[in-house]
């Protein structure tokens, strides 16, 4: 995912249990580099500000201890870092533009859901000279097939994902729903009560697509085929595709969700609800847990629960899963090596550990205490049915046109029909242009 | 005078009821003006507990400065600064710089095409930077001009100046051309005129074109955002957003810290010309 | 404006004009002309922000033009700088003609309003969106619907509703735009020659009176300048809307500026957004001929 992975950072990082950090040593980490100035061999690093360079103290700490620790390690080496920005769209695909004109940084930070276009455009560099087979084994099978290719080269190191949950005020809705029927059930009964009933993502953001493909994937929905082809609004696709439709479209349209949904374009609001008390139920990202610890007084936060999110029937379930993935940019097959070692030995593990993200693969969750609680045996068991966005490179326009399907049918200005014509034609047009 | 005693009295009460109508709707005003930065305001005063709380705590219950702190505190947030104050004053300057002499010749000689060369000026104030950015960014990165601060400064120079060139002609065409003349009489040459006579004259014009360029240049988002790419060299106006951590994360509070900082030097430019500008104005209108 | 020059000025100094120009028509031939020009060549490309172009032919622009979506975006593009352009400067003039009066009359405070508008100026767009989010915010703990709620109103459906997101979206453009318009509208109005007042007031008209007498008439080829370069400032305008809508609910808040830069940067397609960019152009300028055209007969 994009912007959601960010706040992590943030809040988990304040509950989150410290490494036992020693005093930072300062020097070798700037804000431009990490390593001495005179060290011979140079790689650059394209990150985001939400880890070393985070604007929460303890993140950063945190990650200035790592980095110090791993360049002591290798005193040859000075890593030069870049940051990127949070417009994670242009910022990805300056990176891609820069690498094909030959002047991309070493190695980088890459989203997840962008991974595809960069593999497509062949500019990552394998680092199988640092995982072991049996750690590629050990990723999540939707991470594995993300980061590899047919030959086996390891071309990304996908350090972290998350996935959408239910959470829900066990004060107003005691059980967890299971299905779509029982889901609304409960949030009508508490907008009875004088509650929002249920809030999810429903403005014009990736959010909103994401979480709202849980529902479609639940039903075995694909929206491309294997060639990357837009199938989504043919055969039994349309079919499935409206049927989730009309489940979020009723859940307006009866009050168990407020008609605001159309304007939340961000997390941020499911926590709000929370804090105010006004919302019985938002579908949200896991790592939102950890905020609601930090925020909420404690006898608020006991109230709250977190849930697989319902499906069409208790069996049919799914979760949209993203994260951030570190790739090599580079044809030095050392620096690729360097930056397949800073993926795993500083983020995925240590880093998991310290943010409270989730780790890609199984071993992980059960190296780190940091994942003792019960809330990481449900998102560990809800992975089970997790599903990524497909690698397509028409990825971001199906998203593109779901978001504004989504506000036309839930603002009530288009009927699902025609607006599923009106996306398939425009995600067609924009395929053909590809 | 034909106005009586009593006339006289009804004009004076006339005058106050205007004044109490323009301080009512000048307080609507202020109200809409003013809400944004309170709630920027009681934001940047909040814990990270307090953000959520929204509307319900406009005044925080635990207010802190450490988010000012925090932002102040951090070399980079002051490099951010230093780089958006140096590229907008320069780009401002440059602009400037490159309009006088256009906006001279269109005020003060004659040539044919001057009436289309004027709109075609004005027409490529139409043009958005996001038209020329693409290929203006290929180009740059083709001749290795990216990621330097001069690039940024030359093409806020080139979108500041077709405003800069109009403004400036108005501000030469008020000027009298008699004041010239006498000076071309005694022999000085139009350059001379120009820098020792019409530009102090034209003063409070070119210190308006120079703040608007310049204010313009401050809040520029997409060209320094697309022509820098190390961080080191972003303007505020980019850089900011690193505070907010997302659009979505607990670190509200702080970016919205550093945006009240990062109004300061803007707000603090029109604070110390704008008296200098107004009574420019002001003289301007006196001798009509 | 000042069109007669002595004619002794300018035969006695047989000046060029092209060498006063020449710094900035070279500037304008760098950053506009050629760019411009290729933003042409790749319009007729299949470039993406990616691939270079492999190939040049009409399709793209038989594409963009085909669009079924086109026609909605520009509708949303009209109505939203339509109404800025003229709720900026109704506004825009109201605050210029009431600091002259407050200063003329020696009221407190029009100094500091005045920079309180100039600095809603300053915000970056950006930060204005996401501001504004905020305060429109329609959960029941919102802000303005909080407000509102006080005095009984409400609440209302800011962004949700398609029609409120656009009113929603012109409030945040106005309240950071209007300071342009003041400055210009002030900066005419203080230009007029106060014994023209004077002498209406001796004729017996009355505030109202004066305003349409004098006024209007003198602020005219500033209100026309100024309609065009707002106009123009708010046609290309989508950073704020992107912070505050995304372009939502559906394609409520989509203006042009905003498809094209979806189009670059989102779905990389550098032929297609260079077509809408020269859309975006061609608007502008069709624009300021309109308003050229009416100068020009008022002037006749």
């Amino acid at each position: 995912m994009t912007k959601l992975s960010f706040a992590t950072a943030f809040f988990f990082s304040v509950s989150a249990v410290s490494l036992g950090a020693p005093a930072v040593a300062q020097d070798l980490v700037t804000r431009t580099m990490v390593g001495l100035p005179d060290a011979p061999n140079t790689l650059t690093f394209r990150l985001t500000a939400f880890d070393l360079y985070s604007s929460d103290d303890a993140t950063r700490e945190g990650f200035e201890a790592l980095f110090t620790d791993f360049i002591r390690a290798r005193p040859d080496w000075k890593i030069e870092t870049q940051l990127q920005t949070a417009n994670i769209g242009q910022e990805q695909a300056r990176i891609l533009q820069q690498t094909l004109a030959g002047r991309g940084p070493d190695c980088a930070m890459i989203d997840s859901s962008q991974l595809a276009l960069f593999k497509e455009n062949g500019v990552l560099q394998p680092m199988n000279a640092v995982f072991s087979e049996e750690e590629v084994a050990d990723l999540f099978p939707y991470v594995r097939e993300a980061v590899t290719n047919e030959a086996g080269e390891v071309l990304a190191w996908w350090w972290f994902t998350d996935l959408r949950v239910l959470y829900r005020d066990t004060s107003v809705v005691p059980d967890a729903p299971q299905t779509w029927d029982e889901l609304k059930a409960a949030a009508l009964a508490a907008a009875g009560e004088g509650r929002e009933g249920i809030l999810f993502n429903g403005g014009r953001w990736e959010g909103t697509a994401f979480d709202w493909l849980a529902n479609f994937w639940a039903q075995g929905g694909r929206l491309v085929d294997d060639d990357g082809e837009p199938i989504f609004a043919d055969g039994e696709n349309r079919e499935k595709f409206l049927t989730a439709v009309a489940y979020v479209q009723d859940l307006v349209e009866s009050g168990a969700a407020p008609q605001r949904v159309s304007s939340i374009v961000n997390y941020d609001a499911f926590n709000a609800a929370a804090a105010a008390g006004t919302a019985a139920m938002f579908i949200g990202g896991n790592w939102q847990y950890g905020q609601l610890r930090t925020t909420l007084p404690p006898e608020a936060f006991a109230n709250w629960a977190v849930s697989e999110l319902p499906g069409p029937t208790a069996d049919d379930r799914a979760t949209g899963t993203g994260g951030w993935t570190i790739a090599a940019l580079t044809d030095d097959p050392d620096k690729a090596a360097l930056c397949g070692e800073i993926a795993k030995e500083i983020y995925a593990g240590p880093g998991n550990a310290l943010q409270g993200l989730l780790p890609t693969s199984a071993s992980l969750y059960e190296q780190y205490d940091a994942y003792d609680g019960p809330e990481f045996e449900l998102f560990a068991e809800a992975l089970q049915n997790g599903v990524s966005r497909p690698g397509a490179a028409i990825y971001p326009e199906i998203s593109n046109q779901i978001q504004i399907l989504l506000g036309e049918v839930l603002s009530g200005s288009a009927d699902p029909e025609t607006a599923l014509d009106a996306a398939a034609d425009a995600v067609r047009a924009a395929f053909e242009r590809l | 005078m034909t106005g009586d005693v009593t006339s006289g009295m009804t004009a004076g009460k006339r005058a106050r009821a205007g004044d109490v109508a323009t301080y009512a709707l000048l307080a609507l005003l202020t109200a809409f003006f003013l809400a944004p930065f309170v709630w920027l305001l009681s934001l940047s005063l909040r814990t990270s507990t307090e953000v959520f709380l929204g509307a319900s705590r406009l005044i925080p219950d635990v207010p802190t400065l450490g988010n000012f702190e925090r932002i102040l505190s951090d070399p980079a947030f002051l490099t951010y600064l230093w780089n958006g104050l140096k590229l907008s004053v320069m780009g401002g300057g440059l602009a400037v710089a490159l309009a006088i002499p256009a906006a001279y010749a269109f005020s003060r000689l004659r040539w044919r095409g001057m009436d289309a060369l004027l709109i075609a000026i004005l027409a490529v104030q139409m043009i958005s930077p996001l038209v020329i950015l693409v290929p203006l960014y290929r180009w740059l990165s083709a001749l290795d001009l990216l990621n330097t601060h001069l690039t940024v400064i030359a093409v806020y120079g080139a979108l500041g100046m077709p405003l800069a060139v109009w403004l400036l002609k108005v501000a030469f065409d008020a000027i009298p051309v008699e004041i010239e003349e006498a000076a071309f009489v005694d022999g000085a040459s139009r350059w001379i005129v120009l820098t020792r006579l019409t530009l102090p004259l034209a003063r409070p014009g070119i210190a308006s074109a120079f703040i608007l360029a310049m204010v313009m240049n401050w809040s520029q988002f997409l060209v320094p955002f697309i022509l820098l790419e190390r961080d080191g060299d972003w303007p505020v106006s980019v850089a900011i957003f690193n505070f907010a951590g997302s659009i979505s994360a607990s670190t509200t509070q702080l970016l919205a810290a550093a945006c009240l900082v990062a109004l300061i030097p803007a707000v603090t430019v029109f604070v110390l010309l704008q008296r200098m500008i107004v009574s420019a104005l002001i003289a301007g209108a006196v001798k009509g | 404006m000042r069109s007669s020059k002595p004619a002794s000025v300018q035969i006695r100094r047989r000046d060029r004009a092209l060498p006063w120009l020449a710094p900035a028509l070279l500037m304008l031939a760098v950053f506009y002309a050629v760019p411009v020009l290729d933003v042409f060549r790749l319009a007729f490309s299949d470039a993406t922000l990616v691939r270079a172009p492999t190939a040049y032919s009409l399709e793209t622009f038989s594409d963009v033009l085909t669009n079924a979506v086109l026609p909605e975006i520009l509708l949303t593009t009209l109505i939203f700088t339509g109404l800025s352009v003229v709720v900026l400067q109704l506004v825009g003039l109201m605050i210029a003609l009431l600091l002259v009066r407050g200063e003329r009359r020696g009221l407190h405070g029009m100094a500091a309003f005045r920079t309180l508008v100039l600095a809603a100026w300053v915000v970056p767009g950006i930060a204005n969106g996401l501001i504004w989010q905020m305060l429109f915010d329609e959960a029941p703990y919102g802000t303005l619907n909080s407000l509102l709620g006080f005095v009984g109103v409400g609440p209302v459906a800011w962004l949700s509703d398609p029609v409120m997101a656009m009113v929603s979206a012109i409030i945040a453009n106005v309240w950071q735009g209007t300071a342009f318009s003041m400055v210009v509208f002030y900066a005419a109005r203080r230009a007029i020659n106060p014994t023209l007042y004077e002498v209406a007031s001796v004729d017996g008209a009355n505030a109202w009176e004066a305003f349409w007498a004098i006024t209007v008439p003198q602020l005219r080829l500033a209100i026309a300048a100024n309609t065009i370069l707002v106009s123009v400032q708010t046609l290309n305008t989508f950073d704020s809307i992107l912070a505050l809508t995304g372009g939502g609910p559906g394609r409520a808040t989509e203006v042009l500026a905003l498809f094209t830069f979806n189009t670059v940067f989102y779905n990389l397609d550098l032929a297609g957004g260079s077509v809408l960019a020269l859309i975006l152009f061609a608007l502008g300028l069709a624009f300021a001929t309109l308003i050229f055209g009416w100068l020009r007969r008022e002037a006749a």
